[in-house]
């Protein structure tokens, strides 16, 4: 039998838990690695935490002592959207099972709680936050001594409220990245609203050319409103007390408590739910199909062998359900788009603008680099799916090669996607810069596979193609793929510069298919010795992706 | 080598640095049977597996399988066996249908061919509920399903499996079952590992004993027996008959320990 464990014990063993893991984590390279990175990172952080601790707490010190205390919301709007954004954006939709992991011992319901709310409190977020009010506290205390004590309570109910609401966003966002679906239709939602935070400056811009915008009207209507929202309501709860409204000011600060309380509901709410063995399967009914109806048959690929076409159909379908993959192909047409209406479109100094004939170039290039995030690690989606292929009576070059195949083609779709663009935004390429550019490819795109497959056998890296963010291809290749994209950049930039002022653009076509011809037969030589790199490499292949 | 085996091992040895972890290894299997591959955890059944099918290279040794070269001929081996490793190495991205049709046509079969055989596979492992379903939202045991069908679309000679058992339910370890003895009846080889002894005396008509990277016994059951018989001089058990469990703790020496040692658990 086990005697009744106290909540302290428990934080306590989780504590160590934590600590031992840590430990553990520096026997690897990997982790000493990681260790130092960290602490780099941590430097820089508390450097940022200090030289804004102190801006802010002068800035809430200038406030404070002109008597317009209520303008210390602009100081706590930016610490409240940091504490929340932060968390968010570096953590980039992925699952984190540690505190759920712990529900299968006899974890008290309190103690499940307070460690998620332990998790957040040791959250860098919340170690700037936290250091950014203390700032403002004492340029508050500074302006007015008498002022200190209110502002410790009512800072520290914001700070309160900060750190409930993160969890619980975060507890809610959990519950749906813990199915598939969710989790991608979330992924989606996530990368579409940073591009819509690239398309604000552009379109702003563009809509400032035709008229100026109207901020002190902005102001004036934004100005009351934000002050039934929490920076608003503590902003407003130590002006008030400042002017001497004692009863006004405590009012605010229970408006601020109640909705640190209700964050605190809903996060109880979640994890509660989480607590009691919630089901999250994704099951879905079940619906018998008979053999003819689950009777389906591959795509065909004329002209190439039936292994072939498998591996082609697999890597298609895999891209198409693929929401991070396939937002990453649509990046070289947004980026026309950015191009054509942000500040680099309509600058005198900008090469586009002054030569929009380079914009179709410039997009295909772009295309390209976008694709090396899938050759140069061709085996990074297949995990375990790589055993197959190593098991099955297909050589390895075949399998690679239908590869290349999938991202050629994926290639030229996207090409013709930006020559499209390119119409629309700045008209038609010419017929002369259209073959140059497609005779570039046919140089850089060979050079590109080449190295691709090579480092997809050297330096393999798992990634889960369902998941954003925290999904890096080794260094390795990273570095290689950076000094190939500057040698292919140099080369084409260089030949279309020379070619556009020299109005020889054909000359630029003869160049291209000259360098294609040394980079073709490079290809092909190389994917014939594709067998034997990966029967030598099979071991680190195994190991990297079949790894859970 | 013994060219009657359909599979065969000589002096088949691999190390991990220091480590040996198959060391010296022997194998013959003859065409038909149905092999138990057993041993502790860590003996080297995962190693030698893997060896075998060519997803690990040896250190040293030569390996045969249908009377061919594994290093000389690696395509025409695989083409005439089926494998589901460790790992299952599915893709999981697919729908059930698509990975199948995807293995069939990785192994030279026709479309038409692979679609049909891919519908009936999933129906006879009762998969074909959820067409729609990604193989990597399968439950396990659905996922170790698919992956023997996805071993055996290509109608192989010679099928190897890495626990084929592990994490699967009673039904469909029937269904396994019933359809590993199909394929015995009509003339093929099964080599498996399983920690689940009963049902390797159950379908195995031959096993062999790994422990410690070392080959320490192998032969059909009543060999085993025998041999067992003969060190222990005669002692058989009281029912008179030993099971593959006792053989098996018997060989690799396993102990059990005294209750004494754990008198708290009650």
């Amino acid at each position: 039998m086990t005697s009744n464990v106290k909540v302290l014990d428990q934080l306590k063993i989780i504590a160590e838990l934590r600590w031992r893991m840590f430990l553990n984590s520096l026997r690897t390279i990997r982790g000493k690695t990681e260790l130092t990175a960290r602490i780099f990172v941590a430097l820089i952080m508390g450097m940022g935490a200090l030289g804004g601790a102190v801006g802010l707490g002068a800035a809430a010190w200038y406030f404070v002592s002109s008597g317009e205390a209520r303008y210390l919301a602009v100081l706590l709007w930016p610490v409240f959207f940091f504490w929340q954004l932060f968390p968010v954006l570096a953590t980039a939709f992925t699952n984190n099972p540690d505190a759920s992991d712990l529900l299968r011992f006899p974890l008290t319901y309190r103690s499940y709680f307070l460690v998620r709310l332990g998790y957040g409190a040791f959250d860098p977020a919340t170690a700037l936050g936290s250091t950014w009010l203390a700032g403002i506290l004492v340029g508050i205390g500074v302006a007015r001594v008498t002022l200190l004590p209110w502002g410790v309570v009512v800072l520290g109910v914001f700070a309160a409220f900060n750190l409930l609401f993160m969890q619980m966003v975060f507890a809610w966002v959990e519950r749906w990245l813990a199915q598939r679906r969710t989790r991608e239709i979330m992924g989606v939602l996530f990368v579409v609203l940073l591009l819509s935070f690239q398309l604000v400056g552009p379109l702003m811009q563009h809509a400032g050319r035709q008229a100026k915008p109207g901020l002190q009207h902005f102001v004036a209507i934004a100005a009351p409103i934000q002050e039934v929202f929490p920076p608003g309501l503590a902003s407003a709860a130590i002006a008030r007390v400042a002017r001497g409204g004692l009863v006004g000011g405590f009012g605010l600060l229970l408006a601020l408590a109640a909705t640190a309380m209700l964050m605190g509901y809903l996060l109880h709410f979640r994890l509660y739910a989480q607590y009691c063995g919630e089901n999250l399967s994704e099951a879905t009914a079940a619906k018998k199909a008979t053999i003819a109806e689950q009777r389906s048959t591959s795509w065909r690929l004329p002209g190439f062998s039936a292994a072939m076409a498998a591996v082609f159909e697999k890597e298609l379908r895999y891209l198409i359900r693929s929401g991070p993959m396939l937002l990453t192909l649509i990046m070289p047409v947004f980026m026309t788009v950015i191009f054509r209406f942000g500040p680099a479109g309509s600058g005198r100094g900008s090469f586009v603008a002054r030569i929009p004939a380079m914009a179709f170039p410039a997009a295909a290039a772009y295309s390209l680099v976008v694709l090396t995030n899938l050759i140069y690690n061709n085996f990074g989606g297949d995990a375990s799916g790589i055993q197959f292929f190593y098991a099955s009576p297909v050589r390895f070059r075949q399998i690679v090669m239908a590869k290349n195949l999938s991202h050629v083609s994926i290639l030229l779709a996207e090409i013709a996607m930006s020559w499209i663009a390119v119409d629309a935004l700045y008209g038609a390429p010419g017929w002369d810069v259209t073959m140059a550019t497609l005779a570039a490819l046919l140089f850089a795109a060979p050079v590109n596979l080449t190295v691709g497959n090579v480092l997809s056998l050297y330096v393999p890296k798992k990634l889960d193609f369902s998941t954003f963010g925290r999904q890096r291809a080794s260094q390795t290749t990273v570095m290689a793929s950076l000094g190939v994209q500057m040698v292919i950049l140099g080369i084409g930039g260089l030949t279309f510069w020379l070619a556009e002022r020299s109005h020889e653009m054909w000359t630029g076509v003869v160049v291209f298919v000259g360098l294609a011809a040394i980079t073709i037969p490079i290809y092909f030589f190389t994917l014939k010795r594709v067998d034997a790199i990966a029967m030598r490499r099979r071991e680190t292949l195994l190991a990297e992706l079949c790894r859970a | 080598m013994d060219g009657t085996a359909t599979i065969s091992s000589e002096h088949l040895t691999r190390r991990f640095g220091e480590f040996t972890a198959v060391d010296d290894v022997n194998l013959r299997v003859a065409p038909g049977q149905f092999f138990g591959f057993l041993g502790p955890n860590g003996a080297g059944k995962s190693t030698t597996i893997k060896m075998l099918t060519g997803l690990l290279a040896t250190t040293s040794g030569r390996i045969e399988i249908l009377g061919l070269d594994l290093e000389k001929n690696p395509v025409e081996v695989k083409r005439q066996i089926g494998v589901v490793p460790e790992g299952m190495s599915l893709f999981g991205r697919l729908t059930g249908a698509e990975f199948l049709n995807f293995a069939g046509r990785m192994y030279g079969l026709d479309r038409e061919t692979a679609a049909s055989r891919a519908a009936e596979l999933l129906d006879f492992m009762q998969l074909a509920d959820q067409p729609k379903k990604l193989v990597t939202d399968y439950s396990h045991g659905m996922q170790k399903k698919l992956a023997l069908a996805a071993a055996v679309i290509h109608g192989p000679k010679v099928l190897f499996l890495d626990e084929p058992f592990e994490g699967v339910d009673a039904i469909a370890a029937g269904t396994l079952k019933s359809m590993l003895q199909r394929m015995i009846a009509r003339g093929a080889t099964i080599f498996l590992t399983s920690h689940v002894l009963e049902i390797v005396e159950r379908l195995c008509s031959h096993v062999a004993i790994i422990h410690q990277g070392k080959l320490v016994a192998q032969g059909s059951l009543e060999e085993l027996r025998a041999g067992v018989d003969a060190q222990t001089g005669g002692h058989a058990p009281e029912n008179g008959r030993m099971t593959l469990e006792e053989i098996f703790l018997h060989v690799v020496g396993g102990t059990q320990r005294n209750e004494q040692e754990l008198s708290w658990l009650g």
